[in-house]
């Protein structure tokens, strides 16, 4: 007996109806661009899943070209041609660090450097791959890079046994000692991209405006030089750092200036209600960014290390985390493995996007290399060896549509130097790395 | 040691990375003896199965270490610390332009996350300046001024949509946890329907003060033969407007109504008013209807025709399948339009002389830059800055536009952005000095404000007598009582005891079907008003462990199961006689943030007391631990059962004998803090054993055990709120001040102000490491 009766609202309608805000191509003309330095612009991007992935779900059958897709990477099989399984890679570094096992495998993962055991203000890891892509193409972009969440991360304390936040919060790090927080508000995101302008002001106004701004940073600028020299070493790093952002904004709003272009979608409001939703939303942005070439590179947390979301809306109304620890139990494995395909269908949508819109001689997803994968395979043991990774895109030519088996136990760093290459980072060697991993070969 | 230990922690074996053998240097290796002391203590070492001296042995031992320890502290120098130039946090910098200008309108809401370390986000050390970051300064250097100057931005209306959350239907003839409701208690319910499952709650902030237009869309279908419904809408629970509707089908139906608000934070409310009055008689609810019977359909097959003749007339619809039954929604949505007539004016106090020439501009900014930089500031300063207003009025733009432009320069000046002390340039290097009396007056504000130092504090540092010891301890008493002491309470004990988290925990909609905003934010108000009398009413810290009084409203108390408390406003209730008891453990609060989302852990909840209560953090755990498997917890063995099952293993044992009592004696509490006796089939077993063999049944008796344990909370919170206070961590040369300020505190009664003014009127806190000036000067040093 109810005393109200509820009234009908579809399950579809709760986890379907996608807000996804489409490139409009009208606006490609003025969007568009070339690479600055010319050429074609290349995009790197990673899209990350944390608490590990049931592998027997997620290992194609067969190697080679000749691989049927797994249930997990089943969504994918549309872009075969544009994307290679990669499988045996390990990342030795997690295997060795002391810490939190979620803590050392996202804290270690994109720069192959040992994070340091520690929960206090001195964290310490490396230089991601990402983010040595970011440095050469800074230049040339309005944004350097964009690290992007899907899970809030105003956690305090220590988030993985006596192990930092910083390593389960972020996976780029701009050096050895600072991690980049990630963006979780699209809102936000979308400011940093568009800039904050009153649109509503005369063009007269506006420019008036921006003529105080710049006075205010030349001044502060030197006035701040000055004032450096009179402090003692510890307060002088943290001045610097403000020295060194004056510069980075300056530059920043010279090159926003000569762009004065509309964005192509509207301001988002805020976080969306449904996680799906809320994923694609920040992808378009992803994809925007990477049409209108205000960047080129862009990780992506699809959750953070040690994640215990449910997801309610799939059938796993359970917290991600505890259910990965299944010791073998079928119904919790079944669950892990609903999350991991799900995750995937979200990724298949931002490949689609990526494919279909135009960029140069062919598509976005042609002059991009994108990570996907995560820094632990089986997450009921925290192991670090055989990890789950795909690489799609075809930046730099390379060629796709095949279940890549590596030697055994090589590292990730390796795959790290390929990807560099393939967007024009030549580099002999990053952090572990023992080699090149050519996927073409 | 020799006979006991070197077997296994040796040059050879180094158990654990442990050698005993070669750690002769006991000062050096104080790290290591400090973990050896803590293995012996808690017995973990040696490991069960080798030989075990007797107790006394052991005790002589650790004695013996802890009088080392103590020696080798009560040694040490104080030390002022490394000294590091504080950014200002997100909360310092809203509360900062809030006090300097007048404009509370939180500009850093989507400013990056802070760094934190060692558990809090004001550590220099840690706080980074990245581009981003400064570009965001940039902008609201500007919105915060302007607002000040020109009023509030004038906004244009605009609509935000939230959807309704999606409730799960549960029998309503049944409570939360499916046992049928008594005729009494289907008769006592909440009236004004805020705590039932039919309200919808938004926490929304409002950017400024005006008008705004609610529409308010109803869901859901009232029983033929009902009386109408009466549907309401609420701002921070004071009712706004309430409306009848007399329909069957309520989907779609909207009722609108217009308030003024204040900008800032509120909690709206829509709700259903005396919603189980008025139902049809075979309901037996209060007051039935005695309507006539509309004709009815079936609820099963296909339709026929005559039913779908019903459906056009009266509209009704009929449930289709399982999943869409199980979906309770009474409301589909709230809009909320606006702003219109926009209200608030100018901040005063900004323009301190009304002549609009160069002179009162000068006047203006060299005030404002000397509140800003909170410290007198130099006629090169002042000049610097009214160029800003010079180049303004050059442009052509107004007075009012200069003093803006002077002002924002101000505002992205490192000399507001950062805490920055200077060193005199006496003395030698290295050596420690007093803070100037500036210096000490931000480190005061910022401390128990986080906010920039006012008028009062400023004169005092003037006229050189705020280190005063007398006049010191009136500043913090006076301090504490003001409501600006919130900020203790928010970014302090918020991060301390991580009650912050509350916001973003998301409890499981399936099994905590009332879990919902209102009680989320319930559960934050009753440990902020909690902590907060402690604060500024100068209360017993000891309160924090276990007390006798709560604050709870309507929402909260129904969700605790305690009657008799109406309506959305928290009071001051009386716990002595309830088996909850009180303290920060009967809170849901931390009750919730130390549970999963679908079910309570008593080693969270241990680990949770142990590392924040009783300064004991367990170490962490071996890799690959097997997990619970939730889906058998509450089925096949109670979750008791299955956890001393996991406690067999040896490797585990160590530390979870500690922490799962702890837990264990919270599991009357589920894990969004409602009382519980039974869970899932089991009867819950709230009884345990803390070291030293002392049982304790259920919670009260727990908490009365915990104030055993007072030195070594009072300890832990001193460590914290002494980290806090110097936004550095703390090293061993701080040890000897943090034992002798926490051993001062039973003197005092335990008061909260007494520990506050203990730690301002430490070394540490007056004093400051001077850099290496000269070397810095030259440009020779390296950081």
């Amino acid at each position: 007996m109810t005393y109200l009766t509820g009234k009908h609202i579809s399950r579809r309608a709760l986890i379907g109806g996608a807000i996804s805000l489409p490139l409009l191509d009208s606006m490609r003309p003025a969007m568009a661009a070339p690479a600055k330095g010319g050429g074609q612009a290349r995009r790197v991007a990673v899209v990350y899943v944390p608490n590990g992935i049931i592998m027997n779900d997620w290992t194609p059958k067969g190697t080679g070209a000749d691989f049927e897709f797994s249930r997990i990477l089943k969504p994918l099989a549309p872009f075969k041609s544009d994307i290679n399984i990669v499988g045996n890679l390990t990342n030795p570094v997690a295997g060795k660090a002391k810490g939190g096992g979620h803590a050392k495998a996202s804290g270690s993962f994109l720069s192959a450097s040992e994070p340091k055991y520690t929960v206090g203000s001195d964290v310490h890891a490396g230089l991601t791959f990402d983010q040595l892509a970011a440095r050469k193409f800074a230049a040339e972009t309005r944004v350097a890079s964009l690290q992007l969440g899907c899970e809030d991360s105003r956690m305090v304390g220590n988030c993985d046994t006596g192990s930092s936040c910083a390593y389960t919060n972020s996976i780029s790090w701009k050096d050895a000692d600072t991690p980049m927080m990630v963006e979780v508000n699209p809102r936000s995101v979308f400011e940093r991209l568009f800039g904050n302008i009153d649109p509503s002001l005369s063009p007269e106004v506006r420019a008036r405006r921006a003529l105080y701004r710049r006075s205010i940073l030349d001044r502060s600028l030197e006035s701040t030089q000055k004032l450096v020299s009179t402090l003692g070493p510890t307060d002088r790093r943290k001045i610097d750092e403000y020295l060194t952002s004056l510069r980075e904004v300056e530059k920043r709003i010279e090159l926003a200036e000569k762009d004065t272009e509309v964005p192509p979608l509207e301001k988002p409001s805020g976080i969306p209600f449904q996680f799906a939703d809320y994923v694609k939303l920040m992808f378009d942005l992803q994809a925007i960014a990477f049409q209108s070439d205000l960047t080129r590179v862009s990780t992506m947390m699809i959750g953070r290390e040690g994640s215990v979301r449910t997801y309610p809306e799939i059938g796993v109304p359970d917290p991600h985390h505890p259910l990965t620890h299944h010791r073998g139990h079928p119904d919790f494995i079944e669950k892990v493995t609903k999350i991991n395909c799900f995750h995937v269908e979200l990724f298949a949508y931002f490949l689609d996007k990526l494919k279909n819109t135009p960029d140069g001689d062919g598509s976005l997803l042609d002059h991009s290399t994108i990570l996907y994968g995560g820094a632990i395979s089986d997450g009921n043991q925290h192991s670090y060896v055989n990890l789950p990774l795909l690489v799609a895109g075809q930046a730099g030519g390379q060629r796709g549509g095949r279940f890549v088996m590596a030697p055994e136990k090589t590292p990730v760093a390796n795959l790290f130097v390929n990807m560099l290459d393939r967007v024009g980072v030549a580099t002999e060697t990053f952090g572990d790395s023992t080699g090149r991993l050519d996927l073409n070969a | 040691m020799k006979k006991n230990c070197v077997g296994c922690h040796n040059a050879k074996v180094q158990s654990g990375d442990v050698n005993l053998s070669a750690a002769h240097n006991f000062d050096g290796d104080r790290e290591l003896w400090e973990r050896v002391t803590a293995k012996l203590k808690s017995g973990e070492m040696p490991p069960q199965g080798a030989p075990r001296p007797p107790a006394p042995e052991i005790n002589a031992v650790t004695r013996w270490l802890d009088g080392e320890f103590l020696r080798q502290d009560r040694a040490t120098k104080p030390d002022a610390g490394r000294p590091t130039a504080r950014r200002l946090n997100r909360s310092e910098y809203n509360n900062s332009v809030r006090d300097l200008l007048g404009v509370d309108i939180r500009p850093t809401e989507n400013f990056p996350q802070d760094e934190s370390a060692f558990g809090f986000d004001n550590i220099g050390e840690a706080l980074n300046l990245s581009p981003v970051l400064l570009e965001k300064y940039v902008d609201a250097a500007e919105r915060v001024v302007r607002t000040a100057i020109f009023g509030p931005e004038k906004l244009k209306p605009a609509n935000i949509h939230y959807s309704a959350p999606v409730r799960l239907n549960e029998l309503l003839t049944n409570d939360t946890k499916g046992r049928p409701l008594t005729p009494e208690q289907v008769k006592d319910y909440d009236l004004s329907g805020l705590s039932t499952r039919h309200a919808a709650h938004f926490l929304h902030r409002f950017p400024v003060d005006a008008e705004y237009n609610f529409r308010l869309v109803l869901n859901g279908h009232r029983p033929n033969q009902s009386e109408p419904v009466n549907p309401a809408f609420w701002v921070d629970g004071v009712k706004i407007k309430d409306w009848m509707v007399d329909a069957t089908d309520l989907e779609g139906q909207i009722v609108e109504v217009r308030a003024a608000v204040k900008a800032g934070e509120h909690l709206l409310s829509m709700s259903y008013l005396r919603n189980y009055h008025g139902l049809p008689a075979s309901y037996n609810g209060p007051e039935p209807s005695n309507r006539k019977a509309e004709p009815l359909i079936g609820t099963r097959g296909k339709l026929t025709e005559k039913d779908i003749e019903t459906l056009r007339k009266y509209g009704t619809k009929i449930k289709t399948d399982r999943v869409e039954t199980r979906i309770d929604n009474r409301w589909e949505s709230l809009d909320i339009g606006g702003p219109f007539n926009q209200t608030g004016g100018p901040s005063k106090g900004v323009f301190v002389c009304a002549t609009k020439d160069t002179p009162c501009a000068r006047q203006i900014v060299a005030s404002f830059a000397a509140r800003a930089f909170r410290r007198p500031v130099t006629t090169t300063e002042v000049n610097e800055f009214v160029s800003f207003y010079h180049l303004t009025r050059k442009q052509g733009d107004s007075f009012e536009e200069g003093v803006a432009t002077a002002l924002q320069a101000v505002l992205v000046s490192p000399n507001f952005l950062f805490r920055l002390e200077r060193d005199p340039l006496v003395k030698a290097a290295g050596a420690d000095q007093p803070v100037n009396q500036y210096e000490l007056a931000a480190r005061l504000s910022y401390f128990l404000w986080s906010s920039t130092p006012d008028a009062v504090l400023l004169r005092l540092a003037a006229a050189n007598q705020l280190r005063q010891p007398a006049v010191l301890t009136a500043q913090v008493q006076r301090m504490l009582k003001d409501p600006k002491s919130r900020a203790l309470v928010e970014n302090f004990a918020g991060q301390w005891l991580q009650f912050k988290n509350i916001d973003v925990m998301k409890p499981d909609l399936e099994r905590f079907k009332d879990f919902d905003e209102s009680l989320r934010y319930a559960m934050r108000r009753e440990t902020e008003l909690f902590l907060n009398n402690i604060v500024s009413q100068d209360g017993n810290v000891l309160d924090i462990l276990d007390a006798d009084y709560t604050y709870l409203n309507e929402r909260l108390a129904r969700n605790y199961g305690i009657p008799g408390i109406t309506g959305p406003e928290f009071r001051r209730v009386d716990m002595s006689k309830n088996p909850r008891g009180g303290g920060i453990l009967a809170h849901g609060s931390i009750l919730t943030i130390s549970s999963y989302s679908t079910r309570t852990s008593p080693v969270l909840r241990g680990k949770w007391i142990l590392e924040n209560l009783l300064n004991a953090p367990p170490p962490p755990p071996p890799p690959s631990v097997p997990a619970l498997d939730d889906t058998k917890v509450g089925q096949s063995a109670s979750l008791r059962q299955q956890m001393e099952a996991h406690r067999k293993s040896p490797a585990c044992a160590s530390c979870h004998s500690k922490m799962d009592p702890l837990g264990f004696g919270l599991e009357n509490f589920d894990a969004v803090g409602a009382w519980r006796d039974v869970d899932g089939k089991f009867p819950v077993d709230a009884s345990g054993a803390l070291p030293g063999n002392r049982l304790f049944h259920g919670p009260v008796e727990l908490k009365k055990l915990l104030k055993d344990d007072r030195a070594a909370f009072v300890r832990g919170m001193t460590d914290k709120l002494f980290t806090y206070a110097l936004g550095r961590g703390l090293e061993r040369y701080d040890r000897a001040l943090v034992a002798g300020i926490a051993d001062k505190l039973p003197a005092q009664n335990y008061r909260f102000s007494q520990l506050v003014v203990e730690i301002v009127k430490s070394y540490p806190f007056q004093m400051r490491r001077r850099g290496n000036l000269t070397a810095a000067r030259l440009g020779e040093t390296n950081p």
